[in-house]
């Protein structure tokens, strides 16, 4: 009996994915609602404790998949991310830090109303800055969208997630210091951290290249190539305690700027990009556990509309000006919603290096779990009303 | 629906049309971009026109009338710089070339308006693989009858336009080993080919045209996808054949070729074109398709087999004194040097190699186009 319950908990991982992919195949079909909604749902169903399907605290395996699988995607992300473009239209770089800090600070603002202290509304409003990369990269890719709205979303996402790991590793830097009194450690967790993390990303972004250019015939053999050396880079931020989140994305900067082509079958880096999207999205999703949530729903919904408010706003004012219509500037804000893996990957890192946040911000749980499986639907509608995505050809 | 009449032009007047390609400047693929940046374009006036085309990712811009070389190419650098830092502010790269080296066919979206809706309905796949990208020259014509004359004069020298033009050798990703692969893709439709031969304008409008439209199956010019054709509403012949090359100075030559050309011939020296000229004229196609400038043609009178290059830069130098008297010396310059150096179809697979991929011979594209040095 002893056995079978070693090998059910062993099969809890796979079982849990596999019933997440058909649950988001089925519902892709019958809905038409994003794949990755359906994901989260199902890590979260299985991971309360009531059903104890899934461990609800991540293993380090887990973790280190799931960070795989996002740095798979924030290359990405960095592949597709033109700095020229803010060079050629300073409006959008404006638009995106006017955006990313009236978000702190209306956020800020209201927690502080709520009694939160000041360095949990901090911490919750630099997290609130930030749109979710995985949520904006995978729905466009699914309804293969391409326009302004499309290119400014993810551009947008670029800048405010930038801000908010530098805004967060500060402000945890600051809590150490005030903790500990340790300067020098509450300076080298942050600052030096993130510079030493964007360096190895960039080192990445040269050498790989270059080695593939050497190889010759990159058209072909990029995807893998790229997927390994992104998998490596992350195992070697994880065991030298880096950002994987800021060096993966500074591998896929440089590696764009430095021109070496990346054929579009390689979107999503293929089924190795699907199998582990399915994972990420499960696993965050089950670090949520429904007793957290009932406590900080009240002030996370309105974190949310205030989010909302605040970014749709700030991205509209600046639409004319920048070359869009009034519409896709508004559409452009309310695609900017998605909060998820982002933000439980962030605190999962600052719990291994000690400050526990998950559990004081049941407030952040709440939002994060409720825009996880809201935000792909909400991007997906705004790229739709944009008419960006590819029609169905009439069958 | 009768043929309406022949409007008068002033005769060798010249206009220029171009369908240029919108990317991606991430994968270098095509973009569905034109809503954007027509909309964009739209806040301030346009030098020219600008117009969507049957996929989002193509925009049709075309010039004004213009007399010579010299300000046809102004106007044509002019929309060109517009155009560009209009692509700037969105992130969209513009350029020519007839075909994308990559494009899937089955991803583009057809931009939406009835005309566009209706064809994608009757072509089907054909539609959505018409995303393919041409330059037409105008060529002011003083009556129908010069008009026809002219279209049939000018069968001989269709190949020379094909190979200086040339510039789509990739489609699908895969080298085709044609110089110009976007004609093989005008040639599926039912309607393309060359204008029955007629040299007179009564005969082509009343006749030839009243039969079809009885038919049922044309309803307007516009439904011919003729090499040449007549455009009665504007007074002029529309050259079809040339792939957009990559720079606004090519495409302004070659139309400074055509009416060079046309001068020549409205003199009326040369030996007047009859239906017999055509025996040779798809297989000179072909040859200026398949080989470009180093393919060989069959003279339609001689029946003397030549090479393209050398009639091409012969003929050239013949239209010498006619273009300089229409101010179009230039252009002809321009012209004779890309048939001794080669051309753009060259010059991309010459991108291929040194990049080693096709989306590096996109960005080249894209800096070609730019007016960025062409090395």
């Amino acid at each position: 009996m002893q056995s079978l319950l070693s090998i059910l908990a062993d099969l809890s991982w796979p079982f849990a994915i596999a019933a997440a992919w058909v649950a988001g195949e089925f519902g892709h079909r019958w809905t038409g609602l994003p794949r990755i909604s359906f994901y989260g749902l199902v890590g979260f169903v299985l991971a309360q404790n009531s059903i104890g399907v899934l461990p609800s605290s991540g293993s380090a395996t887990m973790l280190l998949m799931a960070d795989a699988a996002f740095g798979l995607i924030l290359f990405e992300m960095g592949y597709r991310i033109n700095l020229r473009w803010l060079r050629n239209n300073l409006w959008l770089g404006v638009t995106g830090l006017v955006e990313a800090i009236s978000t702190f600070a209306v956020v800020y603002l209201i927690a502080s109303q709520f009694g939160v202290t000041t360095m949990n509304a901090l911490l919750l409003a630099s997290l609130a800055m930030s749109s979710s990369p995985a949520t904006v990269l995978r729905v466009i890719n699914e309804e293969r969208s391409s326009g302004q709205v499309t290119e400014r979303v993810l551009h947008l996402t670029a800048i405010n997630c930038v801000l908010a790991v530098f805004t967060f590793n500060a402000i945890v830097g600051l809590w150490i210091f005030h903790s500990s009194g340790d300067w020098l450690g509450a300076t080298s967790s942050s600052l030096v951290v993130l510079l030493a993390s964007a360096g190895v990303g960039a080192l990445f972004g040269i050498v790989v290249p270059a080695m593939l250019r050497k190889l010759g015939n990159m058209t072909q053999d990029a995807t893998v190539a790229f997927a390994l050396s992104v998998i490596l880079l992350v195992a070697l931020t994880y065991s030298t305690r880096l950002s994987p989140l800021l060096a993966t994305l500074a591998f896929g900067l440089v590696a764009r700027h430095r021109r070496v082509a990346f054929s579009k079958t390689q979107r999503n880096f293929g089924a190795l990009g699907e199998l582990l999207t399915v994972l990420l999205f499960v696993f965050a999703a089950s670090t949520m556990q429904w007793s957290t949530l009932a406590t900080g729903t009240g002030l996370a919904l309105l974190v949310i509309v205030a989010r909302f408010i605040t970014k749709v706003a700030s991205v509209t004012a600046f639409s004319h000006v920048s070359g869009i219509s009034w519409r896709k500037g508004v559409l452009t804000g309310i695609a900017l919603t998605p909060v998820s893996a982002f933000i439980i990957l962030l605190l999962e890192h600052a719990r291994q290096s000690g400050v526990d946040l998950g559990h004081e911000l049941s407030a952040l749980a709440a939002m994060t779990l409720i825009l996880e499986i809201v935000g792909p639907i909400v991007i997906q509608r705004a790229l739709i009303w944009a008419k960006e995505t590819q029609q169905k050809e009439p069958q | 629906m009768a043929l309406e009449p022949f409007a008068q032009s002033v005769a060798l007047t010249l206009g220029v049309e171009l369908e240029l390609q919108l990317v991606n400047l991430s994968d270098f693929d095509l973009a569905d971009a034109s809503p954007d940046l027509l909309h964009l374009l739209k806040r301030q006036p346009f030098p020219g026109n600008v117009t969507p085309e049957m996929t989002e990712s193509m925009i049709e811009i075309n010039s004004s009338v213009h007399t010579q070389h010299h300000s046809l190419l102004a106007q044509l650098q002019d929309i060109r710089d517009t155009l560009v830092q209009a692509g700037d502010r969105l992130n969209i790269g513009i350029c020519g070339g007839g075909t994308h080296p990559f494009q899937q066919w089955s991803s583009q979206k057809i931009f939406s308006g009835p005309r566009f809706q209706e064809l994608s309905a009757l072509y089907g796949y054909l539609a959505k693989q018409f995303t393919i990208f041409g330059q037409h020259v105008h060529i002011g014509c003083a009556s129908g009858d010069d008009a026809m004359f002219l279209l049939h004069s000018l069968n001989r020298y269709v190949p020379h336009f094909i190979a200086l033009s040339a510039s789509s050798p990739f489609v699908q990703g895969r080298d085709t080993q044609f110089d110009s692969a976007r004609l093989n893709s005008v040639f599926a439709f039912p309607m393309s080919g060359r204008a029955p031969f007629t040299l007179r304008w009564a005969e082509f409008s009343d006749v030839y045209f009243a039969k079809m439209a009885k038919t049922g199956i044309i309803k307007s010019m516009k439904d011919f996808y003729w090499d040449i054709r007549p455009k009665p509403e504007f007074g002029t012949i529309e050259l079809r054949v040339c792939d957009t090359p990559l720079t606004v100075e090519r495409a302004a030559a070659l139309a400074a070729y055509l009416q060079a050309l046309c001068r020549h011939l409205l003199e009326r020296r040369e030996e007047p074109p009859v239906e017999d000229d055509y025996l040779v004229y798809n297989y000179n196609r072909f040859q200026a398709c398949r080989f470009g400038l180093d393919g060989a043609i069959t003279h339609p009178k001689t029946y003397e087999t030549m090479s393209l290059r050398e009639d091409i830069i012969t003929t050239l130098r013949k239209m010498a004194p006619h273009a300089e008297a229409l101010g179009g010396s230039a252009g002809l310059q321009h012209l004779s040097d890309a048939a001794m150096n080669g051309s753009h179809a060259q010059y991309l697979r010459t991108q291929y190699q040194r990049h080693g991929s096709a989306e590096g011979m996109v960005d080249a594209a894209i800096r070609g186009f730019r007016g960025e040095a062409m090395a």
